[in-house]
């Protein structure tokens, strides 16, 4: 799976849920949120296991809401659909490394700025993670249990959202001046280090894909 | 010839009354190495980010007076982690992001990045994920990325904040060595006991003005001791109140002592 061009993994990621909203539920929803949960637990995807069970856990206050709101057809239905989207992004997060993705959108000509911008929301999530677990030990070591009674977790809550939203503010300045000075906004067209293989099968399979969505959608409505 | 020039300089951050910096004018030419010292808060950062080009560009705010730089600037942050492109999971392309950027054919990027990783001493960590590195190492990277770059002038603030001492003197050692091919360096740094052996000049800040500026012994004035400024020999001189001149160094010292 790592083997494939980035733009294949993002026509994937893509088609899952376009499909999943495309296609008769709860049929097509089971099929395409089953497909999305499998893709994570192919090999060569990083913690695969953990992806699962992020995006299980992500899209369950969803079912939860939906039942509130909705009868269960509706739910099941709904729930599926969302329950694709997030196991899609899960698995792109996992299974994309942003650098390759940066490689892949300037080797096509795509600017720098752009890619970068479609890299960093892949990779804000890992990173955001990773700091809020230093905000927890440091709380930790303060004496805040972020485990026990209700109440106790959401004091934790309160001591980390605050120091993990002006940490996050503060670092986009100081990355902003970082990146800047390493000439992100030198206006030059960037040099691609080790531009990943677009194979004619894949560029084909991607085309096939954005085709058979078309061909779904044209069924769907006639 | 300078490579950096500000001439009457201030500079105010944006929804701010008072400027972080006041009348600042300063030259910095080809193999010089200026220190700004100065408490917190003195505004040696932001006069880096304003020869940087950065500010007020990036930061926002409002700049009068003229700042001329006939060069490409490359400034280190005092955070390294920070600074860290998060596109890279290697250190090799972690140091060639910016080359990259710069649109370089990619046989200059390998042969400056290669080069950078040696004078940083840091080629045992090429293919290491940058996220891995302790601060002192990605420190160095963070270096090493922005001398692959070529600038002829170097900023450079705090850089030696995370690193052991032994790092330290290393860091200290190629800025002379980067003076010695002709790069202008510009640094701020607490870091003053170094001074003596690594600056050509002094910049003394305090609340945004420059109140002093001259070779390295003013590091060993009475006035920069009482700031809390001085080199811990000649501040230690002054708690034993022994008689001026303070000796600057250890070396100067041993000399007065004998």
């Amino acid at each position: 799976m790592s083997a494939l061009h980035p733009f294949s993994l993002l026509a994937i990621a893509a088609a899952l849920p376009a499909f999943a909203w495309i296609l008769p539920a709860p049929g097509g929803g089971l099929a395409t949120a089953t497909l999305a949960l499998v893709l994570a637990l192919v090999p060569d995807v990083r913690a695969g296991a953990r992806v699962v069970r992020v995006a299980v856990l992500t899209a369950a206050p969803f079912w939860l809401f939906l039942l509130l709101l909705h009868d269960l057809p509706t739910t099941v239905a709904m729930g599926l659909r969302i329950t694709t989207m997030v196991a899609s992004f899960a698995w792109l997060v996992a299974a994309l490394p942003p650098d390759r993705l940066v490689e892949a959108m300037v080797a096509r000509g795509w600017s720098l700025t752009l890619a970068y911008l479609f890299a960093a929301t892949l990779s804000a999530v890992p990173v955001l993670k990773a700091r809020a677990r230093r905000i927890v030990e440091a709380q930790r070591c303060r004496g805040l249990s972020p485990r026990g009674s209700v109440a106790n977790r959401l004091r934790a809550l309160r001591a980390l959202a605050l120091p993990l939203v002006l940490s996050a503010l503060h670092e986009v300045d100081e990355r902003a001046l970082a990146l800047e000075t390493r000439g992100m906004g030198s206006g030059v067209h960037r040099t691609p280090l080790a531009a990943p293989p677009d194979r004619p099968l894949e560029r084909a399979a991607r085309w096939a894909l954005l085709l058979l969505c078309l061909a779904a959608v044209i069924w769907r409505l006639a | 010839m300078r490579t950096l020039g500000l001439d009457d300089v201030t500079f105010w951050y944006p929804a701010t009354a008072n400027p972080a910096l006041e009348n600042i004018t300063l030259d910095v030419g080809p193999g010089d190495i200026v220190a700004l010292v100065g408490r917190g808060g003195a505004g040696a950062s932001t006069l880096l980010l304003v020869a940087a080009g950065l500010a007020p560009r990036v930061t926002g705010g409002r700049l009068a007076g003229t700042v001329s730089r006939g060069a490409r600037a490359g400034i280190v942050l005092p955070t390294p982690w920070t600074q860290l492109s998060g596109m890279a999971f290697t250190v090799w392309d972690e140091v060639a992001f910016g080359p990259a950027n710069l649109g370089w054919p990619g046989h200059a990027i390998t042969r400056h990045v290669d080069h950078a990783l040696e004078r940083l001493e840091i080629v045992p960590l090429a293919s290491r994920d940058p996220a891995t590195l302790s601060g002192g190492e990605l420190q160095r990277v963070i270096i090493a990325g922005i001398l692959a770059m070529d600038p002829d002038l170097v900023l450079l603030d705090e850089p030696t904040a995370e690193l052991d001492p032994e790092g330290a003197r290393a860091v200290w050692r190629l800025v002379r060595s980067l003076a010695g091919e002709g790069k202008a360096v510009l640094l701020a740094t607490s870091d003053v006991d170094a001074l003596p052996d690594v600056a050509d000049r002094i910049v003394w800040l305090e609340q945004g003005s420059v109140r002093a500026m001259g070779e390295p012994s003013l590091l060993a004035e009475d006035a920069l001791c009482e700031a809390g400024l001085g080199t811990t020999v000649a501040d230690l001189w002054r708690a034993a109140a022994l008689p001026a001149p303070y000796p600057l160094t250890v070396v100067d010292a041993v000399q007065r002592w004998r």
